[in-house]
């Protein structure tokens, strides 16, 4: 443990016991550079058009979440593995023998997305030698220990599904499959549910949008994923096509129900219009759209192979940039203290939730009175 | 000569602002016994009452200092007496200055026209907007720090258990469990938790956890020099603070009211265990006008999840049955 010196404390001279003696210091590290936690002043990002009432210096309210890429990564990589599973389930209940490639092919998606999610998510912890913690309580109130669970459950049933048949245990591979197909709606929607489990102004607006888009986003996902496997027979082909297309009107009309409420308060839906969130979520729009447009085009039988790679690429593009457009949109909201002041003001925060009701303060004052 | 009424209160101004807190005085022994005994259990908290406040930032040297916190880097902000910014992992105390136009609440000092007496300096001051010095300008100072939330956000979703609430209602985390997932960080709707970066958990006030134990007060309402931070039971500090709020109508500062004293007035938090006497708009103290516990709204996301789930099974389902009869 370093820092004696930040702390401008004699080693020689001073017991270092107190509350925050632990807190390690340094010039931080590669993945977590050290960040100030002030605002430039007047920085032209977030003191834009300064209108919507005073504030304490343009500095942000709100902590940015510090959640790094490898969080909008896994809503993408959960999404895979939430549908795959679905697939799977569903697959076997219809046609267990007819669809056994589909079926098999859907639970590796299902048992490597899950790991490959587990490590996106062990890599963002601050402390992620700590990682088991995530299982030392279960708090319903807390969308992340929910999903800490969900994740774990899913990925288990989900890793059985895809490993027991290969060693033998068809049967228990078999019921495996079906846990993971049970379990897995709840992990492909409640990460958006996490989302508006925070302060954030853009997630709280969406709160009620936000899971119908993650769960669209997902579909997408993984359907394109499904497309882009080798060799796929006719009804493989025709039941990821739908999917797909299904999925993308979906995403579309949820994509613009997210939106339509985060512009109710035209301050907090600023980030889905401006800067690189904004194109994030432009392109996520154009790319899932596009992808639409290409599958609904009648080709000859040789390029249908060709029309199926470019509608899946652009599929897993359209929904990896959404997620990380609401992602981005959410960290640079936090920014502006305006959009969780004017959203307050508009009675939608205390006074919106149920069996809750009013402003601080004595009503009708203002900032911008004084 | 005249004696100036300046930017410090007269005596008889000064006895009558520490008037409020006579009560606070009083009853502060009974939470400052230093005899190793810990407090009783029971909800305790802070009454900050911003009209008395200097803005010397003994409270945020004294927090520093007791909990042996690191800085956090050495940054000119170029805005205010305020170099802080805000509060931090490293930063459990933070002193806000608000310059603005106008008189002062308390001292209904707006005009500066005493630096035109024999103390005038000799050459113009630029002092606020007028370039003579006069200026109609005045400060508010509010020590800002962590409100322990009757229902706190931070608790609330950490998923770990590492944040706790201890037999004093204050709400801490528990440095050794924290894995640092950072869902407290944006869960805040004060913007308060944070995590150091290169420690890799998440820090905040403690409400001096480890002071309480040995019967003593925080840190920082020891070191406050004029009773602006006041350390208690909670109803003992409402009741000082509504004292406090009706001698200040009295005096005519209608603008004086509490932030976050009761579930009443702050329904989102349930009323907050460190709560505020302010007398401008929450939003010019970087204050939140109407927060919210963020847990109390994720039912109706969990409904539309369930739904949106349940969508996913069915879109499956269709596409599954449908391609039944798709060529080989």
């Amino acid at each position: 443990m370093s820092g004696s010196q930040d702390r401008h404390v004699d080693p020689e001279r001073a017991l270092l016991s107190g509350e925050g003696a632990g807190q390690r210091t340094g010039e931080g590290n590669e993945r977590f550079p050290v960040r100030s936690h002030r605002t430039e002043h007047g920085s032209p990002d977030d003191a834009a058009a300064g209108d919507g009432g005073t504030t304490y210096y343009d500095q942000p309210l709100l902590k940015e979440p510090i959640w790094i890429w490898s969080v909008p990564a896994y809503f993408y990589v959960g999404g895979v593995t939430s549908g795959a599973a679905i697939v799977g389930a569903v697959a076997q209940l219809a046609d267990r023998r007819g669809l056994d490639r589909l079926i098999r092919r859907s639970r590796w998606l299902a048992g490597g997305g899950a790991a490959v999610s587990t490590l996106l998510l062990i890599i963002d912890l601050g402390r992620p030698a700590r990682f088991l913690n995530m299982l030392r309580v279960f708090r319903p109130s807390s969308a992340m220990s929910v999903g800490s669970w969900a994740l774990a459950a899913t990925a288990s049933a989900a890793g059985a599904s895809a490993v027991l048949p290969a060693v033998g245990a068809r049967r228990l591979g078999d019921a495996a499959g079906l846990g993971a197909g049970a379990l897995a709606p709840v992990l492909g929607t409640y990460t958006a549910v996490l989302l508006s489990d925070t302060a954030v102004p853009l997630w709280q607006a969406t709160r009620t949008s936000l899971p119908r888009f993650f769960a669209a986003s997902a579909t997408v996902a993984t359907a394109s994923a499904l497309e882009l496997f080798p060799a796929l027979d006719a009804r493989e082909e025709a039941i990821a096509r739908r999917l797909g297309m299904a999925a993308k009107v979906a995403d579309l009309v949820c994509g613009e129900q997210v939106q339509h409420q985060a512009d109710e308060v035209a301050r907090v839906g600023r980030p889905l219009h401006e800067g690189a969130s904004g194109a994030l979520w432009r392109t996520a729009k154009l790319s899932t759209a596009t992808s639409l447009a290409v599958s609904l085009v009648p080709v000859p039988a040789r390029w249908r192979v060709a029309r199926r790679i470019l509608s899946a690429v652009l599929g897993s593009i359209g929904s990896l940039a959404g997620r990380f457009a609401v992602f981005h949109a959410g960290k640079r909201s936090t920014r502006d203290p305006r959009a969780t002041f004017v959203q307050q003001r508009a009675g939608r925060g205390a006074a919106a939730m149920d069996g809750l009701a009013g402003v601080t303060g004595p009503a009708g004052r203002r900032a911008t009175d004084a | 000569m005249s004696v100036s009424p300046g930017i410090m209160p007269t005596s008889t101004e000064s006895a009558e602002l520490r008037a409020g807190s006579e009560l606070a005085r009083d009853h502060r022994g009974e939470f400052d016994r230093g005899d190793g005994h810990a407090l009783p259990a029971g909800p305790k908290g802070f009454f900050t009452d911003t009209t008395v406040c200097i803005g010397c930032k003994a409270c945020e040297v004294a927090c520093k200092q007791w909990n042996q916190l690191p800085d956090d880097g050495f940054v000119f902000t170029g805005t205010s007496y305020d170099n802080t910014g805000d509060l931090g992992s490293s930063t459990w105390r933070h002193v806000a200055f608000i310059e603005r136009p106008g008189a002062h609440p308390t001292t209904g000092f707006a005009d500066m026209s005493w630096f035109e007496g024999d103390d005038a300096p000799s050459a113009p001051v630029a002092f606020g907007p007028d370039p003579q010095g006069g200026g109609d300008f005045s400060w508010l100072m509010l020590s800002d720090v962590c409100k322990h939330c009757v229902h706190a956000g931070c608790l609330d979703v950490c998923p770990t258990g590492a944040i706790i609430r201890t037999e004093y209602e204050s709400v801490y985390i528990q440095p050794d469990v924290c894995n640092g997932c950072g869902m407290c960080v944006p869960a805040c709707p004060f913007g308060v938790v944070d995590r150091r970066e290169e420690d890799g958990r998440a820090w905040k006030c403690t409400l001096c956890y480890d002071r309480q134990r040995d019967g003593l007060e925080p840190a920082c309402a020891k070191a406050c020099p004029t009773d602006s931070i006041v350390f208690g039971d909670i109803d003992d500090l409402r009741a000082i603070a509504e004292e406090r709020v009706a001698t200040l109508h009295e005096r005519g500062v209608d603008s004086a009211y509490l932030y976050g004293a009761d579930a009443a007035s702050q329904p989102g938090t349930q009323g907050l265990n460190a709560f505020f006497l302010l007398t401008d708009a929450p939003e010019v103290y970087n204050l939140p006008p109407d927060p919210v516990d963020p847990t109390h709204a994720v039912g109706a996301a969990w409904r539309s999840a369930l739904v949106a789930g349940a969508a996913m099974v069915v879109a499956v389902a269709g596409a599954v049955l449908s391609a039944a009869g798709a060529r080989r």
